[in-house]
């Protein structure tokens, strides 16, 4: 027995056996309470503890913005562009780490900084551990660079520490109101609204980059940085000058014509396009009224501080979603007789007209028991026309005779093929559906058919109009009109070539030649008499369209032309919606602003003189030129195109505005001073035999070394 | 126990336990993957290596499981002769720290090798050796355990490695630890309960005394008076001591039942601080959610279930014994772990045996687990 017993003491007893799962009674109790612990917490807190985690996440990782590319116009000029701006940041946890370090640092702030130093100096002593405070916010880089510049004398700044600075980027519109409807604005976050920073937002926009802050196992801030990556900019086919040539004038017509017959405006709205026709790049698009960019918000311009203050919130923002949108892609109106080439195009293309015909027109004619007037229906109608006069004359009976002939399916087919009723797909935000505005076949009788044979009673908008317009003087390519021709990089690599994009083909080369012929006689012969700039021949068509309801004498006119008239480069729509005047249907408004933009932005194109200049006109161009030179230099207030300014004190006023982005294009130079004109007809200039440089004929000025530069700067 | 009665085998064959190796490789293969999942983002930020930590701990691991077999081969009456030794060796060990530089702000480690590339604890060294000399200790005391002498004597002989590894090396856990081994393996030696319990009671009381007092004289009494008060309202120090506690309860709470996938945890992209370490159970929760953590605790339930049984089987009381201080080695570490992580006990150090980020603490782990397989082994399979 003792000697089992002395065995049972050297092996592993019954009793330590038991013990031993007892042990594990007591293992197993722990395990079962920890994960009990565990369930509780994910039962009581779960939802609190998701949540901090998500809140947490954002508080120490930060945003890094990256820098939202830049718009230029087709010269490189800037439209649109992202400023560094510093948030200056107080970091009390370093401050503190040293006694030393505390004064010199405050004592650095206090010098380069306009910081309220008693609200910092507070905060630090509260807030020893916190490593974030925003002392000073958008902060430009000359507000900064005095404090970077101490601190690179290291011995100087030795112990000035936890100051830094956190990046961020302010847009700027160097241009103010220039080409606003088209450029859009962005918000606080970075969110382009309207025209091309909605459009192109994404890509304006680049990729965000991310900073962590962690704390190590000293409790100390670490970071981290992933860096932003930038975006892309946009190069618009818009040319500044153009486009400053086109807002200028839109202003100076507001400004004759506002608050004429009423209170308000020159006009309800004022629109412009310039297109290039071969191409279908837009070149100037404006309407009036505009809005400042870099303040969008601001209705000072058109109301006083007393109408603004009275306004309701919804009434505010409703005058400014007036004001940010863009007439000429937004808005819809009957076309009117600008609509007559089209027409004339589609019968002569299908084949149901021959050019030959002939009309009577006695002031009305009736269709489907209805007497629809033409426009001189007073002075009793038109007589007889042929069809080139039908559109000179812009008689609305033979147009309805010819839809007649046409007949509602081809019309129709036409109208589509014209882009009628479908977007043109501009790259800007914001353009009209008008496929509810157009007639289809289920709801076009003869009388729908015969007034919209001459623009009434179907919508359009403008970028409709001017770019099918432009298929019918271009040969009959439809081209997708766009605003941007190329994106870059940050460092100006080309990222995306944007070609012109034929979409389809509206009518033959030769109804083209025929409409081109058709439409240089309204000018030389027709309505469109007025539109013709001295020196210049143009061809286009006249549109005067009576508004809903009828009989309101409320009318909406129209010009829409090219030039030069045999060889069509750049398409011209000007559009004054409801003049300010008592008589509002007068076409010769829109003539004459055309006849304005044309004066100035055809030898800013290089397109050469051809016609002799009369007399009459010679005193004209002279008194404009004057008026231009002083809009030029003008106080800054008056005008947008300030880069210039400075220069053109030098020269006198006559001087001054001879010459214009010569540097650009030694032949673009805006001559209008030519008393003497020489023989010559094909530049409008004297010639240097010896340089090639233009000489105006009557100062002897250098065209081509003017020391007035415009808007190019 | 079933195993060994339930196959007719011969007095010469003995008995392997596959399911303890298998459990030890899920344990290092599992961890292996959280430990990458939880380090990854850190470890490309601090050293632009994702892998960084994983590789280290992979070579350990590996290093490990082959320390493991071999030990498994190696008779483990073999280290009985040394105890005594190993019992001297490691705690002269202890001060050695002294002569090695601080790493996180506390000198714990022995660096060997070139750069010190290798660092060593000798707590851990000290756990290993006195499981060792304990198990021989008890064993030749023989029937004088079951004397109160007998009892005191046993935890005299643990006192100076507990005291020198927490007054030099200021390592609380590792104390804690050695002291719970040997009062693991003393319980299961004794047939005392009374005196177990009130020494419970006993600890119990002493440290809701330490809290009552930290309370009233708050931070006065160091990092370890504000663990305390961390460890009662994490919240209200949410910024300093109880941020990684605050941290980890974020993570477990925000894993749900499911969790929010592997690699998803948030809290490890720089909130939970060395992620890789003793929080990483907060990360298991988080992207595991509860059901991948209570797999994981039955996991270490079912490790511990296979030392019982190896340890009830053993052939005599010296392998017993060192089963039983494994045992307790590796439950003390779990159940700690997962209590500093859920909040349930005050903040200490103390790593997740076998998943934790931790070189030398994984490969003693191991060679320990491997000298039970060798007691496994060494059981006789009777017949039937």
């Amino acid at each position: 027995m003792a000697n089992r017993s002395e065995r049972e003491e050297r092996r592993f007893t019954i009793r330590m056996q038991k013990k031993l799962v007892v042990l594990f009674g007591i293992v197993l109790l722990a395990f079962v309470g920890l994960s009990l612990r565990l369930i509780y917490i994910n039962r009581d807190n779960g939802e609190q503890y998701k949540k901090q985690v998500l809140e947490q996440q954002e508080y120490t990782s930060k945003t890094l913005v990256a820098r939202r590319g830049d718009i230029f116009d087709s010269n490189g000029n800037p439209l649109a562009v992202s400023e560094k701006i510093y948030n200056l940041i107080i970091d009390s946890k370093v401050i503190n780490d040293k006694e030393a370090y505390y004064e010199p640092t405050m004592a650095a702030l206090d010098k380069y900084f306009d910081i309220d130093m008693n609200a910092v100096r507070k905060w630090v002593k509260e807030n020893p551990k916190s490593a974030y405070y925003v002392a000073a916010k958008g902060l430009t880089y000359n507000e900064v660079e005095g404090y970077l510049n101490f601190m690179n004398d290291e011995t100087a700044s030795k112990n000035v520490k936890g100051i830094w600075f956190e990046d961020n980027y302010k847009r700027n519109y160097p241009n103010g109101t220039l080409a606003c409807d088209i450029i859009g604005f962005t918000n606080a976050e970075n969110n382009g609204t309207y025209g091309l920073e909605e459009y192109y937002d994404d890509v304006l926009n680049g990729t965000p980059g991310r900073e962590y802050g962690y704390l190590d196992e000293d409790e100390n801030l670490e970071r981290t940085t992933k860096p932003a990556v930038d975006g892309y900019s946009l190069v618009t086919t818009i040319d500044a000058t153009i486009q400053s040539i086109v807002e200028r004038n839109l202003k100076s017509f507001n400004d004759t014509y506002a608050n004429r017959a009423r209170e308000g405006l020159g006009a309800n709205n004022l629109g412009c396009i310039i297109m290039d026709v071969n191409n279908g790049d837009v070149l100037a698009m404006a309407s009036y009224p505009n809005f400042d960019l870099n303040n969008p918000k601001d209705l000072s311009m058109y109301y006083s501080q007393e109408a603004i203050d009275a306004f309701t919130d919804e009434e505010f923002y409703e005058k400014l979603n007036g004001l940010w949108k863009n007439f000429c892609i937004s808005e819809t109106y009957e076309p009117g007789s600008t609509m007559k080439p089209f027409t004339v195009a589609c019968g002569l293309e299908s084949g149901k007209l021959t050019g030959n015909e002939s009309y009577t027109c006695t002031g009305a004619y009736e269709v489907a028991d209805k007497r629809i007037k033409c426009h001189n229906y007073k002075y009793g109608g038109c007589g007889t026309v042929n069809v080139k006069q039908a559109v000179e004359q812009s008689c609305n009976v033979a147009l309805m005779q010819m839809s007649l002939t046409i007949g509602k399916d081809i019309f129709l087919q036409y109208q589509q093929s014209y882009n009628f009723g479908l977007k043109t797909n501009i790259d800007l935000a914001g353009e009209a559906r008008t496929n509810a505005v157009v007639y289809n076949s289920s709801n076009m009788r003869p009388a729908e058919l015969a007034t919209s044979s001459f623009g009434q009673g179907f919508n359009v908008s403008m970028i409709q109009m001017i770019t099918g317009f432009c298929s019918l003087i271009n040969g009959g390519y439809y081209y997708e009109p766009h605003m941007v021709k190329k994106i870059v990089s940050g460092s100006g690599a080309t990222i995306q070539n944007i070609e012109p994009r034929v979409l389809r083909k509206t009518i033959s080369t030769s109804t083209s030649n025929t409409i081109i012929d058709y439409c240089n006689g309204v000018v030389t012969e027709g309505t469109g008499k007025a539109a013709r700039p001295a020196g210049y021949r143009i061809g286009g068509k006249t549109g005067t369209a009576e508004t809903l309801p009828r009989g309101n004498n409320e009318y909406v006119v129209s010009f829409m032309g090219y030039a030069p008239a045999d060889n069509p480069k750049i398409a011209i729509y000007v559009v004054i919606d409801r003049v300010n005047d008592w008589v509002q249907d007068n076409v010769k408004l829109a003539c004459t602003l055309t006849r304005d933009i044309l004066t100035e932005t055809l030898p800013y194109m290089g397109i050469y003189m051809t016609e002799p200049i009369s007399e009459k006109e010679q005193q004209e161009l002279a008194a404009k030129q004057l008026e231009i030179t002083l809009a030029y230099t003008a106080p800054p207030e008056e005008t947008t195109e300030t880069p210039a300014e400075g220069e053109n004190t030098e020269g006198t006023p006559a001087e001054g505005a001879t010459g214009d982005a010569a540097a650009a294009d030694p032949n673009g130079g805006l001559n209008l001073q030519w008393k003497n004109f020489p023989v010559d007809p094909a530049t409008g200039y004297l010639k240097d035999p010896e340089s090639g440089d233009l000489i105006d004929p009557d100062t002897g000025q250098n065209m081509s070394r003017s020391d007035f530069t415009a808007v190019d700067g | 126990m079933a195993e060994s009665f339930s196959r007719r085998k011969k007095k010469t064959e003995y008995y392997f336990d596959y399911s303890l190796v298998f459990i030890i490789i899920f344990l290092v293969g599992f961890g292996l993957i959280m430990l990458y999942s939880s380090s990854s983002y850190m470890a490309s930020q601090k050293y632009n290596d994702a892998a960084y930590w994983l590789k280290r701990q992979g070579i350990w691991s590996a290093l490990g499981i082959g320390v493991m077999l071999v030990l498994s081969f190696i008779p483990y009456h073999f280290w009985e002769r040394f105890s005594t030794i190993a019992y001297f060796v490691s705690m002269a060990l202890i001060p050695c720290v002294l002569f090695f530089p601080k790493r996180n702000g506390a000198r714990r480690w022995i660096f060997i090798g070139p750069n010190d590339r290798f660092s060593l604890q000798p707590a851990e060294i000290a756990k290993l050796c006195l499981i060792l000399f304990l198990a021989s200790f008890i064993t030749r005391l023989g029937p004088a355990i079951r004397s109160r002498k007998g009892f005191w004597t046993v935890i005299l002989m643990a006192l100076p490695h507990t005291a020198m590894i927490y007054f030099i090396t200021d390592n609380l856990s590792s104390a804690i630890i050695i002291m719970g081994i040997t009062a693991v393996m003393l319980f299961v030696a004794s047939p005392e309960y009374k005196r177990f319990i009130i020494l419970a009671a006993g600890v119990l009381a002493a440290g809701a005394l330490v809290v009552l007092i930290v309370t009233r004289f708050s931070d006065k009494l160091g990092f370890r008076g504000a663990r305390i008060l961390a460890w009662l309202d994490p919240e209200a120090y949410a910024s300093d001591t109880g941020f990684q506690t605050l941290q980890g309860l974020y993570a477990i709470g925000s894993g749900g039942i499911w969790g929010k996938g592997l690699g998803q945890s948030i809290q490890k992209l720089g909130y939970i601080p060395e992620a890789q370490n003793d929080m990483i159970f907060s990360i298991i929760c988080e992207e595991l959610g509860l059901f991948g953590a209570i797999a994981i605790l039955l996991m270490f339930v079912l490790l511990v279930w296979r030392l019982v049984v190896i340890a009830n089987n053993a052939t005599d009381m010296f392998g017993a014994l060192f089963v039983v201080g494994v045992l307790g080695h590796v439950a003390i570490q779990v159940i700690l772990n997962v209590a500093v992580v859920t909040n349930t006990v005050p903040n200490t150090g103390i790593s997740l045996p076998f998943i934790s980020y931790g070189g030398s603490a994984i490969l003693f782990q191991m060679a320990e687990i491997g000298v039970c397989l060798n007691v496994a082994r060494s059981i006789e399979l009777k017949d039937a």
